[in-house]
């Protein structure tokens, strides 16, 4: 099973890979329901499942996580202590040498309105940013606690707060993209949603409403794994290569086989 | 006893199949360590190799590379195979329904389809489509514009807003209107519903005296411009307005930001309803898609009642939940 996952990975990397894949983590409540088991620790899976998830294998450059919103903050003050603590512990794990982040290397990246958040968990957050810092080939940016319209609020913010603007005109999108939390991302090609929700829910809204392919899979966020993921990486591998057939982009193909795929990331 | 320990079993499994390197030989041949050391020493071993492999065998690699595009390129048929079934089944799906769900030109029958949704409480009080100007031309995009307004005139929705990327139906507002009202006509008779029709920024077009009169539906032509662009005149303005100390950047906050997005264009939709094979939204108002419940059908493309309906249905279905 492994080893053919392996060969599916290693295949898929030969395409074209979407190069920043955002998820939407949904479903943890409804499984711990579902399945008799405290709703805290149904986080904890869920949390799992990412880890398995991840998908830096396959050649995906950014990951960002949508983990706790701005509007969680209204949940029961016990479940949201819970998650706090949950977030410290698997920030800690998340960025021990050698772990996950190492491996792929990975560097941390927390997205959002960080004031909102209590004195200890920005210190676990700190830390764990600097841990992860010197990686430079992926990375995972953890939306917490975060919404896009806030995301888009700050950014004019600071536009309007950014002192000597004096040309007015020079503003375009492109400098509100420039202050977006992901400025410094590839553009999102993919953002999925689990559990069957069909909404983004404050979520990269300025990032994803362009060209971005929007995927919602009726699975729970827990279960979900790399068997769910690969057809829709598959799925988009083979839009993209039909995109780019009817561009008639034909310096980019692939060599190899007469295949109509992209090398790497460009397209 | 550290010295007396065997060689860790690493060291037996690839020495044997590759030519070792003087860095890797040196390390090797430092064995009796401590268990630390060993441990150290296994990890950076394990860095190299994956480091130097393409270096040191381009032939393999190079027939690897080969053979993953060749297993990409399997995977790729084979799934577009299934797709091509797929598309089958659902446009088969989907010819079935339009047939057993066909609105017949008239109100009471789609009254009749969304009766128990109005019963429910849940039927949306603005609904968003998204057309496609590519698809058919100016003509078509008009009359689907048409269709659809009668449709939701008939089941009682107060709102439509109509996003088509270009913008091309904000330059023919008046000939809009004009077949909307000739198409109202046909499905309602004498008795038609009353609409506006209008494009941001809000300049709306209809009879004189009618302004703010209370009208049984209105739709809303948008583009592309009323998203990001929007967004920018927006910074443009504050921006202004900072600099001539009328508000500092404090003020700007996402409540003053969503009234005077909705103020200039549309507030956020309950439902968006998309005609198009899968989910991508083709720049449609970023700011305003928040909590909007986003309906696609699968494999289809173009307009069809049987969606409108599909997704009026889905819509009464979800329970809205504030904070995921």
């Amino acid at each position: 099973m492994m080893q053919l996952q392996e060969l599916l990975v290693n295949a898929l990397r030969q395409g074209s890979v979407p190069q920043h894949v955002a998820f939407v983590m949904d479903g943890n409540r409804r499984f711990a329901r579902s399945n008799h088991i405290e709703t805290v620790e149904g986080h904890n899976m869920g949390f799992e499942a990412l880890a398995k998830a991840l998908c830096y294998k396959a050649g995906v450059k950014v990951v960002t996580i949508y983990a706790f919103s701005i509007e969680n903050f209204k949940r029961p003050l016990h479940e949201v202590n819970a998650l706090m603590e949950i977030a410290k512990i698997k920030l800690s794990q998340l960025c021990q040498h050698g772990e996950l982040m190492d491996r792929y290397g990975a560097s941390l990246r927390i997205l959002g309105h960080r004031s909102l958040l209590r004195q200890d968990v920005l210190e676990a957050i700190e830390q764990a940013t600097e841990m992860t810092k010197h990686n430079d080939k992926a990375i995972l940016n953890v939306c917490f606690p975060y919404t896009s319209r806030d995301e888009m609020t700050t950014a004019i913010r600071d536009i309007t707060a950014t002192p000597g603007l004096m040309d007015i005109e020079s503003i375009t999108e492109k400098t509100i993209t420039q202050h977006m939390f992901t400025s410094d991302c590839p553009p999102l090609d993919l953002l999925v949603r689990t559990s069957g929700v069909e909404r983004l829910s404050d979520f990269m809204m300025w990032q994803c409403h362009q060209d971005t392919d929007i995927v919602f899979s009726d699975c729970l966020w827990p279960q979900f794994d790399i068997w769910k993921f690969l057809p829709i990486l598959i799925n988009w591998g083979v839009k993209r290569r039909k995109l780019e057939k009817g561009r008639g982009d034909v310096e980019v193909r692939g060599v190899g086989m007469g295949m109509g795929v992209g090398k790497g990331g460009g397209y | 006893m550290a010295n007396a320990s065997p060689p860790p079993p690493y060291s037996s499994s690839s020495s044997s199949a590759y030519p070792l390197r003087p860095l890797k030989s040196a390390l090797r041949s430092r064995q009796q360590r401590p268990p630390e050391v060993l441990e150290r020493e296994r990890i950076l071993l394990a860095r190299l190799q994956t480091v130097d492999q393409p270096r040191e065998k381009p032939i393999r690699d190079f027939l690897a590379t080969r053979f993953y595009k060749f297993v990409l390129l399997i995977i790729h048929l084979l799934f577009s195979i299934y797709l091509k079934f797929r598309w089958a089944y659902h446009n088969i799906l989907n010819r079935g329904l339009s047939i057993l769900y066909y609105h017949h030109r008239t109100p009471q029958l789609i009254q009749k389809d969304v009766k128990e949704l109005e019963e429910r409480g849940k039927l949306p009080e603005h609904v968003s489509v998204v057309l496609e100007y590519e698809r058919g031309g100016l003509d078509t995009l008009i009359d689907e514009v048409s269709e659809i307004s009668c449709w939701c005139a008939s089941a009682g929705i107060k709102t439509l807003s109509v996003y088509e990327q270009t913008g091309i139906l904000k330059s023919y507002i008046s000939t809009s209107h004009r077949s909307i009202s000739q198409r109202l006509h046909s499905y309602f008779g004498k008795s038609r519903p009353s609409i506006r029709v209008h494009a941001p920024p809000l300049s709306s077009l209809h009879e004189p005296g009618e302004e703010g009169r209370e009208v049984d539906l209105e739709v809303i032509l948008i583009s592309e411009e009323d998203g990001r662009e929007s967004l920018v005149d927006l910074t443009k303005t504050l921006c202004d307005m900072a600099q001539r100390g009328k508000i500092s950047s404090e003020d700007v906050s996402v409540e003053l930001i969503d009234a005077e997005v909705t103020e200039n264009t549309i507030s956020e939709p309950d439902l968006l309803i998309l005609f198009s094979p899968s989910v991508v939204l083709r720049g449609y108002p970023p700011w305003q898609i928040r909590l909007t419940e986003i309906f696609h059908v699968q494999d289809n493309s173009g307009v069809g009642y049987q969606v409108f309906l599909r997704a009026l249905h889905r819509f009464a279905k979800t329970e809205m939940r504030f904070g995921r």
